[in-house]
């Protein structure tokens, strides 16, 4: 019987086997060729590009109806449907307005259709030029903010929801790091990554039905079909925080054999407030190695990821006695550097490490894409009270397991699995915050896309079963944990859109629905939590959060001007929050001595809260300064606790995002100067005044930044910029130490960044 | 191309390594007292040998859960008094 089915298998390869032979030439209007074109295989990963005639020509298995697409700068994207070993004529339009809110421009990504569904996708693979940090790259589009302090701990808020409501994925593997608490952050750096997707909301279904806030999907960069090994080094200093950042990467391939390799070291020490002064330990240091190898042979391709992170992160602002709102903010800053001392992390601090492992499998077959995706991701959390041992001692592993198809029809596109996650948090030591605890979730789901020039339809949906459990009864300093909980949670989740083409005008309205079982955290929690300078307590009653959302897009561009405009409103039903109750925790020793008191957070359910707002995005190009762009987006958000009327804690203040970008590359008599382009960033929060009980209001402010880039030679790419310009002292809504101090922790003051990029 | 490659990797490896922490073993300890505002007062406190930095194992021992230190007599620190006692809540390194 298995020989049968090995003969059957083989058989099936045999005869299936669709060797493209692609050949083509990109022109532009005036049938010019375009060399350097990226022609980018989704479905394989694998990215090429176009010789100095325009020519290319690809020797790859693709399944009929799958995209290709053609990417240049200055140039329209293009993609083209694989209907057969063809020779193609692949013409690309001067860009002018780039708007890509509901991708009139061609563009792919991995989370589905961006027609049908709200999904913004953003460059990422020169962040490290171009950004202070990955999630101040994120933080540039509209709806998007940060909780931080500083560049070292940074976590994202999507229309006001953050910590379990945003789900992060990297590679095809959700990131489990404790992100529930504000002071865990993101868990890896920008490295080796090209590009980040954003749902906002809850329509992405095959990634789980728990992003109510949104769900963020970074992906590596693909590999590359050629002939040399391609690589970099680039290095990168900050002023203010005297961190330095080395980066390298390393792409090969040879026959059906693609690697990549990547390796960071970033160190920074404390940064310096708009005052002079430095905030002690908001230092830290972050080493990431990471490599991709891919086989592909006939229709079969198999592609093995590792990645290794360890960041050592100091937790600034911290206070062990009395409310943290009275300590004045001296007693938590430096009032120098020293270079031999500073870059030391000191208690407490966070010991990250995270170890992520992909195996991913493709085969192709006719109209057909089946994917079997299996990763394993190891989060070990420690956090340092005392030099010698931890306070914590953490390792949450998670494991997913997830079987995908993926059928081409003409105008249409199935889509079918089941993802299958089991989550395992485990104590290396008697003191603990959140028990040991288990969890298993199976989500069988399916979505269907029809799409034609002018009107698309899109529907989807999926059932989750989650069982969560937790036995624990060990004996702390302090207490005994007592923990014996075991429950399952039942929940349908599903997504709707519909799109609508008339000229140049375009609609989306798209409506989803999604569910989320309570965290262990949530329910357990029973501690001291240093990192938040608080006492935290669950509450096992908690049930199934409820979302629903409507979203609206429209979008009207021309030539020299494109806007787009989508509001939006959700509606949570038992929404969780953690709320500051009136009572001090006090611990003492066995002597009677106080060792520490702590405001109590307790973990509580709200029947309804509602989330509404709307983004705006404009791109301006005046038509006699064809070079000049202003881009600006418009953030506005409005939430509400039904049950006091009062908004939701850290809800983000509404902002203005302003971006004014002026492109020298293609005046040649200024080449000499080596500058590309010149930037100047402006960001204005409004005051925000709608907050919650025992919440403060805080003020509105301008953060400028300003930024020249530009080649030294053809390989050595370099930025020079000025973050925070006008050394503007602000603490925004969401900072996670603005409940330090009188008026908060301010963010850092005047910083000049250099940057450098070396490509071969 | 190959001996540019070559120094691109070696000169990536070299930045990697050139910065390297460096974790100093030896800190020196205090009693944290908190007095009637609530506020910490600390009090140093001497090693085994009277040296006033704990390393290695005494400095685990220190911050360990069953450590005690006495203090003989009364200590004024600032306008507080830290009365004479044993103590557990020891603090070592910047705190």
């Amino acid at each position: 019987m298995k020989t049968n089915v090995l003969v059957l298998f083989i058989m099936m390869v045999v005869t299936f086997t669709l060797k493209s032979q692609i050949t083509g030439v990109v022109v532009d209007k005036d049938s010019v060729p375009i060399p350097e074109v990226e022609i980018v295989l989704p479905e394989n990963d694998i990215n090429l590009y176009t010789n100095k005639s325009g020519e290319f020509s690809i020797d790859l298995e693709l399944s009929i109806g799958s995209y290709i697409y053609f990417y240049k700068n200055g140039y329209e994207s293009k993609k083209s449907q694989y209907v057969g070993n063809i020779e193609l004529l692949i013409m690309l339009d001067d860009l002018h307005v780039k708007v890509d809110e509901i991708s009139v421009a061609a563009s792919y990504n991995i989370l589905g259709n961006s027609k049908l569904t709200n999904i913004v996708n953003k460059n990422i693979k020169d962040v490290f030029l171009n950004s202070n940090s990955l999630l101040e790259s994120v933080e540039e589009l509209s709806g998007v903010d940060l909780i931080s302090s500083g560049t070292g701990i940074q976590k994202v808020v999507v229309r006001g929801l953050s910590g379990m409501r945003v789900v992060t994925y990297l590679n095809g593997m959700q990131i489990n790091n404790q992100q529930w608490a504000n002071d865990h952050g993101i868990g890896f750096t920008e490295l080796g990554l090209d590009k980040v997707e954003l749902i906002k909301g809850s329509s992405a279904l095959r990634y789980g039905s728990e992003t109510m806030g949104g769900l963020l999907y970074f992906k590596d960069q693909p590999f590359v079909k050629t002939d040399k090994l391609d690589g970099f080094v680039g290095s990168k200093f900050n002023i203010n925080s005297h961190s330095n950042s080395n980066q390298f990467g390393i792409k090969w391939n040879k026959k059906n054999l693609f690697l990549n390799l990547f390796g960071e070291y970033t160190l920074s020490s404390d940064y310096k407030l708009p005052n002079g002064q430095y905030l002690f330990n908001s230092r830290f240091n972050k080493n990431t190695i990471k490599f991709s190898v891919s086989h592909k042979k006939n229709n079969l391709q198999n592609t093995f990821r590792y990645q290794l992170n360890n960041e050592l992160t100091g937790i600034p602002a911290h206070v062990c006695l009395g409310d943290p709102s009275q300590i004045p903010l001296t007693d938590l800053l430096s009032e120098s550097f020293d270079f031999n001392t500073d870059f030391e992390i000191k208690t407490p601090y966070q010991d990250v490490t995270n170890n992520l492992l992909v195996y991913d499998v493709n085969y192709f077959l006719n109209n057909t894409k089946m994917n079997l995706y299996i990763g394993h991701f190891i989060n070990n959390l420690k956090e340092y009270e005392k030099i010698t041992s931890p306070a914590f001692d953490l390792i949450l592993s998670n494991t997913l397991i997830n079987p995908h198809v993926k059928y081409f029809l003409n105008n249409s596109t199935l889509e079918f699995g089941s993802q299958f996650s089991i989550l395992n948090n485990k104590n290396n030591i008697n003191e603990r915050l959140v028990p040991d605890a288990s969890s298993m979730n199976i989500g069988p789901y399916g979505t269907f896309n029809y799409e034609t020039n002018n009107i698309g339809l899109n529907l989807g949906a999926r059932f989750d079963y989650k069982t969560l459990k937790s036995k624990d009864n060990t004996v702390t300093t302090n207490m005994v944990f007592n923990v014996d909980y075991e429950k399952s949670f039942t929940h349908p989740s599903f997504s709707s859109g519909f799109y609508y083409k008339f000229k140049d005008h375009i609609t989306r309205i798209s409506y989803s629905g999604s569910y989320r079982a309570p965290h262990f955290s949530e329910l357990f929690s029973n501690g001291v939590h240093h990192g938040t300078n608080r006492y935290e307590l669950g509450d096992t009653s908690l049930s199934i959060e409820k979302a629903n959302q409507i979203d609206f897009k429209y979008q009207w561009s021309n030539d020299h001007l494109g806007i787009v405009i989508n509001p939006f409103i959700q509606n949570i039903n038992n929404f969780i929050s953690i709320n500051l109750t009136d009572s001090i925790y006090i611990s003492e020793d066995n002597f009677g001595n106080v060792l520490g008191s702590y405001r109590v957070y307790e973990y509580m359910q709200y029947e309804s809260v509602e989330l509404k707002g709307f983004e705006m995005n404009l791109h301006y190009h005046p038509h006699y300064l064809h070079n000049l762009h202003i881009e600006q987006s418009y953030s506005f958000l409005k939430t509400n606790n039904k049950e006091d009327s009062l908004g939701l804690a850290l809800t983000p203040a509404n902002s203005i995002k302003t971006r004014l970008l002026l492109d020298l590359s293609k005046y040649e008599k200024l080449n000499k100067f080596k500058i590309n382009n010149i930037s100047l960033y402006h960001k204005y929060k409004f005051e925000q005044n709608s907050i919650a009980q025992y919440e403060e209001a805080t003020d509105s402010y301008n953060v400028f930044n300003f930024q020249i880039g530009g080649n030294v030679s053809d390989n050595l790419k370099y930025t020079f910029g000025i973050q925070n310009l006008f050394n503007s002292e602000y603490t925004p809504h969401i900072s996670r130490i603005r409940g330090v101090g009188p008026n908060g922790v301010p963010n850092p003051g005047r910083s000049i960044n250099i940057n450098l990029k070396y490509e071969f | 191309m190959k001996k540019t490659t070559l120094g691109m990797f070696v000169l990536s490896l070299a930045l990697l390594s050139a910065c390297t922490d460096s974790h100093d073993e030896c800190e020196h300890c205090h009693i944290a007292y908190v007095n009637a505002a609530g506020d910490e007062v600390e009090v140093e406190i001497m090693n085994a040998a009277g040296g006033d930095e704990f390393c290695g194992s005494e400095l685990e021992e220190a911050e360990g859960a069953d450590f005690t230190y006495t203090l003989d007599a009364d200590v004024v620190v600032g306008n507080d008094t830290v009365p004479a006692g044993t103590y557990s809540e020891i603090h070592c390194g910047h705190h």
